[in-house]
């Protein structure tokens, strides 16, 4: 079954299904988020940080950006609980802006599996995580009192490389999948 | 620190969030420290309960203090005036050898500084997971204003974390039975990245796949027709209101005299510089 490119998506809507889509998110990111906090990959230290944060960005892209950056939020709250690192209120709001921003691309977005879609996902996830953690890098400047320069070079570069380098291998797997579930489902 | 009002608390923090960065007046920064200390202390947390949590912000503070502001003096570059008086102005001698290093005693006392304000923000936020009952962050947030579905989410994602975390135990067994390897040797960055995706993906799809049948159920049962109540009742006591008051008196306190009277910006006391006088 084809998805029909000619109906407008509403992608700001939030009803049931928005609510279940951006709590199971929410939960799926923390597990997940905790699940390879405590489990690092040997060899791939520099890279072994949160594979989870594909989570917000597939639910901003799939479910729209109230659900993403539920995910994000939320998510990053939960996991943080789980892991007892506390209450970081400006990196959960950067979390939340990497799900919503590719949640603004959804509109775009159809078929998951056409290569436009996966090259549009790619491009949400570079954005996104560049927003987010710059706002959340930049509110160090405010909090900790940090020049420009260590928020730039301590905060921002290394949240923002791991986090795309992630993204950009793990969103076009996750969205492909999803357009068979699609498919198998006939929605 | 149970008889407080989730709300009350939550309105507590941020007060004492907002009051700890709006000034770098070392006087006001050290009346908030105390007063997050002592909050700290009313919620009787056990080290063995957040020493993770502090760890983390022991890393955060060490990279932030000891690395940006006392080593390379970066993160002092924005609130720090250039110059001031070194701490050794004739160098040191350390393992029979000579060094200089540009400290400065207004540097050194901005990390203080930063130590008070960080400190005071982590003690406040640090012990809301272990302090607040899960049960009740929908309501709370619920009756701060956030709108129903929202607050909602936050309280159906609590409770899907058990069935997704033995979904994710299931799911790896599972592919671990198959021959997975998560954490084999063999390939590039790009193949170890790539390895995660027999893991994440039946986990992510199934959870999709069954909130639809949540979705459905919540329907039928009207959800969404009209306000919601909450099974996790929260009321407002005396000791609720008097920390509301004491939480807006303290930031109203910390704005007028950051901005009124110019107690703002960074500062040095003088007895900090006869510490460093010869």
């Amino acid at each position: 079954m084809e998805a029909d490119t000619t109906v407008k998506k509403k992608i700001w809507a939030f009803g049931t299904k928005e609510v279940v889509y951006a709590a199971i998110g929410a939960a799926l990111y923390a597990v997940l988020t905790w699940a390879f906090n405590v489990w690092q990959i040997p060899g791939a230290g520099n890279v072994g940080i949160r594979p989870a944060i594909v989570i917000p960005m597939f639910f901003g892209i799939a479910f729209g950006p109230i659900v993403g950056f539920i995910t994000g939020f939320v998510g990053n709250i939960l996991a943080d609980m789980l892991s007892g690192y506390g209450f970081w209120i400006w990196w959960d709001l950067g979390n939340g802006l990497i799900g919503l921003i590719p949640g603004m691309f959804s509109a775009l977005i159809y078929r998951y599996n056409e290569t436009k879609s996966i090259l549009l996902g790619e491009a949400s996830v570079v954005l996104g995580s560049a927003v987010g953690m710059a706002v959340a890098s930049l509110s160090e400047l405010w909090v900790s009192g940090a020049d420009m320069k260590t928020v730039i070079f301590a905060n921002f570069i290394p949240a923002f490389l791991t986090n795309i380098v992630w993204g950009l291998v793990l969103l076009p797997i996750l969205m492909i999948a999803y357009a068979a579930i699609l498919k198998r489902s006939g929605r | 620190m149970d008889h407080i009002d989730p709300r009350a608390r939550f309105i507590f923090s941020f007060a004492l969030l907002f009051s700890a960065t709006a000034t770098w007046n070392p006087n006001i920064l050290f009346v908030i420290f105390l007063i997050a200390i002592i909050w700290y202390s009313m919620g009787r947390l056990t080290w063995k309960e957040t020493k993770v949590g502090w760890f983390m912000i022991s890393i955060l503070l060490f990279t932030m203090i000891v690395v940006n502001t006392i080593i390379t003096g970066g993160g002092a570059g924005g609130v720090v005036p250039p110059g001031g008086q070194l701490v050794w102005p004739n160098g040191f001698e350390l393992f029979g050898k000579h060094f200089t290093f540009g400290l400065t005693v207004e540097r050194l006392w901005f990390a203080v500084s930063q130590l008070m304000r960080i400190l005071s923000i982590s003690l406040a936020f640090i012990m809301i997971p272990y302090t607040m009952d899960s049960r009740a962050y929908g309501a709370t947030f619920s009756k701060l204003g956030l709108p129903d579905g929202l607050a909602y989410t936050m309280e159906l994602s609590f409770r899907f974390i058990p069935t997704l975390a033995r979904n994710f135990q299931v799911t790896l067994d599972a592919q671990r039975a198959r021959g997975f390897e998560l954490d084999g040797r063999k390939g590039n960055i790009l193949h170890k990245i790539r390895r995660i995706a027999p893991l994440l993906i039946p986990v992510t799809m199934n959870a999709i796949v069954s909130s639809e049948d949540i979705a459905n159920a919540m329907d039928l049962r009207g959800f969404g027709q009209s306000k919601r109540t909450w099974l996790h009742e929260l009321i407002f006591h005396w000791w609720d209101w008097v920390l509301i008051v004491f939480s807006v008196i303290m930031l109203a306190t910390v704005l007028v005299l950051a901005f009124r009277f110019n107690m703002r910006l960074f500062s040095v006391p003088q007895w900090w510089y006869g510490l460093f006088s010869k």
